[in-house]
């Protein structure tokens, strides 16, 4: 083979063994042409397998979600939830262009807004086309429905009108009965009874009969047409585009800063000169409106564009806010790990507070850990720190606030202890051989920590902050969920309160994104885990 | 006086309800730049006796003396080489030396250390691995690193604890020449354990059987007038070695015999003792 190509495929071989995405190997061997026969049969098994797993389970689910009703109408099935991550995705996509439309200017916010203009005229004529569209098959459907509907109505009609008939008749059959009767036949008089409480059985049937005529109008009412539905998803998609680039158009022109500040500056030199011509008390006021100008001038330059918070940028301050807390975590849980190592008396004394705090739940340390950060910060807005950290480059985006830093505090609580007690076993269960080296070189406490008891400690505390990080991602949805902190648990919250079954179908989305950001969390882990360890022996998944 | 030196040392491990003595009235000279062989069939305490003249342990009673000097603990004056190489995985070979020559040698500078390194790594003949891993290398590559680690401490004394017995005979025999042409370019004293009398016969000026244990101590001494360079191939048909051979292993193979029948007279004898039958208790109540 040539050399430079079995030097890629080493190394494309060796980074899947890195990652532990073990199931790419046969692929890349069969890519290579080597043994095509076997890799076929194991991608089979390792990669076949789980996609017609996968495939299994999206089937199953189709067919069962549509048999569950709930109140926010029925199960989402995997396209509802595909067609609402992409709306999320849509939704975040405009906010972002919304933003950068708000800071544009000169020439480039000129193009924009004829891009904008341009493409709005285009969508108005589509616009009239889709509600025409969605008319006809309003039309077609009342067409569709009352073939089925007309016959229906007339039965119901006679079934009604006989029903009315039989009883009108029966009324006065028993009414001539009643006439008949002898006075103090008591036998007669209870067959009377007996017959006016059976005789009903006919009526009841044919008042039975007319409920499942009903009930079939009712069928045939909330049928779905799907023309229709289509039609319907296809104005709204244009609706939602023409709102979208309406308020882009907006952003671009008047509300645009750019437009606003030439605006001001426009008004604030007429006011100038207005001041300089001025005498008397009129000095006065026109001095005032220069200030309030000015002020207001200040005021646009620092404003930026209310951007909502979309499940993208909610996402990313999850991640951020569990990578705060895993490494507060971990700088808590290492030295101390360190220490119940190498010493069993204070291993000792640790023990009864590692037995008594780690089983607490997240739910319970949140409460008190937004106790304890609001009081340390108190006004988010006059304290010292967390405005150092909004002025920060990039973090400081993400408006770091109490409820942020009590979740990455319940995070670091609940997730310090997988690192603390690996750690502690690390340390401790490091090889005569090596302290006897240690020994023999007769290394100092420090030299003896960083090249000796460290070194061979990393593999099992990686390993320690890998389930750290694991048990840190499920507890702070959980946390952002009660602290309200802007997040994906904030983001979980706010679609069940909502409650539509777009939020529902939102809901199915979030399981699949913490899901997936969950398994690469472990990735990363796994890699840094392999990275350091020496012997080649990490497992496997 | 003799270089290192070990006075009525003693040696025991567990409670002293029921203590073992594994070493027991130990002496021991060597002279400098002496090549003594000490050989014991293994459970004999040869590990023990090693790591106290390591100063990794200390005797019960009795002393280690290295030029009068008593031993109190390890150092890299006396070099030890580990029965199991104890290598660090995590560093390369380069490393592995590095570790050790920056602790032994802290005013060297930096491209004189890696020379030095460069040194200790043809010697034993690891060149073209310096990046390797223990992990990645052969079991007879680790025996030699470990090897230059011991040797590029400059220990005094050098001390080799079966350094050899986890190799196949191929890699071993090579290795026995290595050490012996490195001791010859570079004499200083060694003390090597290992149950090979072969080995012991090619490689010491002096072989020391070590009775087996427990309670083992030094008995005698077998010197090897041998001439250097001894020749492999030649010294099975020379008589003095063959003659050597079977004494020091007569005297080990007695000792063995000794031993045995001593423990079998230590036996406990149980008591006499009839079990009893208790069906027919049972019957009698059925």
């Amino acid at each position: 083979m040539n050399p430079l190509l079995s030097k890629t495929k080493a190394a494309l071989l060796k980074a899947v063994d890195l990652s532990a995405l073990t199931f790419l190997e046969p692929v890349v061997r069969l890519a290579y042409g080597e043994e095509p026969a076997v890799q076929l049969r194991r991608i089979g098994r390792t990669i076949l397998v789980p996609v017609i797993a996968v495939g299994i389970f999206l089937g199953a689910w189709s067919l069962i979600a549509g048999l569950i009703q709930t109140k926010a109408g029925t199960l989402p099935d995997p396209a509802a939830t595909w067609t609402q991550g992409q709306a999320i995705w849509t939704g975040h996509v405009r906010e972002g262009e919304k933003q950068t439309a708000y800071d544009l200017t000169g020439p480039r916010r000129e193009r924009q807004l004829a891009r904008v203009e341009a493409r709005l005229e285009e969508l108005t004529e589509l616009d009239t086309q889709a509600r025409e569209q969605v008319a006809a098959a309003e039309a077609r459907k009342a067409e569709v429905l009352d073939e089925t509907r007309t016959p229906l109505l007339a039965q119901i009609d006679r079934a009604k009108a006989d029903i009315k008939k039989t009883k009108a008749e029966r009324k006065e059959e028993l009414k001539a009965a009643a006439v008949a009767l002898e006075a103090g036949d008591r036998a007669a008089y209870d067959a009377y009874l007996v017959s006016l409480e059976s005789g009903g059985e006919t009526i009841e049937k044919m008042e039975e009969k007319l409920d499942a005529l009903e009930l079939k109008v009712d069928e045939a009412e909330s049928r779905v047409y799907a023309p229709l539905i289509a039609a319907q998803k296809q104005a709204t998609a244009i609706a939602e585009e023409i709102q979208h680039l309406n308020s882009m158009k907006d952003l671009l022109g008047d509300r645009n800063r750019g437009e606003k500040l030439t605006a001001l500056d426009e008004k604030l030199e007429a006011q100038t000169a207005a001041f300089y011509d001025a005498q008397g008390e009129a000095v006065y006021s026109a001095a005032n409106r220069i200030e309030r100008t000015q002020r207001q001038i200040t005021r646009t330059e620092e404003a930026n564009y209310p951007m909502p918070y979309t499940l993208p940028w909610q996402v990313v301050r999850s991640i951020m806010c569990v990578f705060v807390g895993f490494i507060l975590g971990t700088a808590v849980a290492v030295p101390i790990g360190v220490l119940c190592g190498l010493s069993p008396t204070i291993m000792a004394a640790m023990t009864p507070f590692i037995a008594l705090f780690k089983p607490v739940s997240p739910i319970v340390w949140l409460p008190i850990m937004l106790i304890i950060v609001s009081g340390l910060v108190g006004d988010p807005d006059n304290n010292a720190f967390i405005q150092l950290l909004w002025e920060l480059p990039l973090i400081g985006g993400f408006e770091i606030n109490p409820a942020f830093l009590a979740s990455a505090a319940v995070v670091a609580l609940c997730s310090l202890w997988a690192t603390l007690a690996n750690t502690a076993l690390g340390v401790a269960s490091i090889d005569q051989d090596h302290i006897n080296v240690a020994r023999v070189l007769k290394l100092g406490f420090w030299s003896r920590l960083f090249k000796i008891v460290l070194p061979s400690a990393l593999p099992l505390m990686f390993a320690g902050m890998r389930i750290s990080l694991g048990v840190g991602w499920m507890v702070l949805i959980a946390a952002e969920l009660l602290a309200s902190s802007e997040g994906i648990g904030k983001f979980v919250i706010d679609m069940f309160n909502n409650g539509s079954s777009d939020s529902f179908a939102a809901l199915f989305v979030v399981v699949f994104v913490v899901g997936i950001i969950g398994l690469f969390l472990d990735r990363i882990m796994i890699i840094f885990q392999r990275l350091v360890s020496f012997d080649g022996s990490v497992a496997s998944i | 006086m003799a270089f290192l030196e070990l006075k009525h040392v003693n040696k025991g491990f567990g409670p002293a309800s029921h203590r073992t003595e594994v070493l027991h009235d130990i002496n021991l000279q060597v002279e400098e730049n002496e090549f003594v062989a000490v050989i014991g069939f293994s459970g004999s305490g040869k590990s023990t006796l090693m790591s106290i003249l390591a100063g990794l342990e200390s005797p019960d009673s009795g002393q280690v003396l290295l030029d009068g000097r008593a031993v109190t603990g390890p150092g890299p004056n006396l070099g030890i080489m580990f029965q199991n190489y104890s290598l660090l995985p995590w560093l390369s070979v380069a490393g592995n030396l590095e570790i050790a020559v920056k602790q032994v040698f802290p005013k060297m500078k930096k491209a004189e250390r890696a020379e030095y390194i460069q040194h200790y790594i043809d010697l034993v003949t690891l060149t073209g691995s310096e990046y390797k891993t223990p992990p990645e290398l052969s079991g007879g590559m680790r025996q030699r690193l470990s090897l230059a680690r011991t040797l590029a401490m400059k220990p005094e004394v050098l001390l080799l604890d079966e350094p050899l017995s986890a190799l196949d005979a191929i890699t071993r025999s090579v290795l026995q020449d290595e050490i012996i042409r490195i001791w010859e370019e570079d004499r200083r004293t060694v003390v090597m354990i290992t149950n090979d009398v072969d080995e012991a016969a090619l490689m010491a000026d002096r072989i020391v059987p070590l009775t087996p244990g427990p309670a083992a101590t030094l008995e005698r001494n077998f010197p090897v007038t041998l001439e250097r360079p001894r020749d492999r191939a030649g010294l099975n048909f020379n008589p003095e070695f063959k003659s050597l051979r079977n004494a020091v292993s007569n005297f080990m193979m007695d000792m063995n015999q000794d031993a045995k029948s001593l423990r079998v007279a230590s036996n406990l004898t149980l008591p006499d003792l009839e079990p009893k039958d208790f069906r027919t208790h049972y019957n009698a109540l059925g």
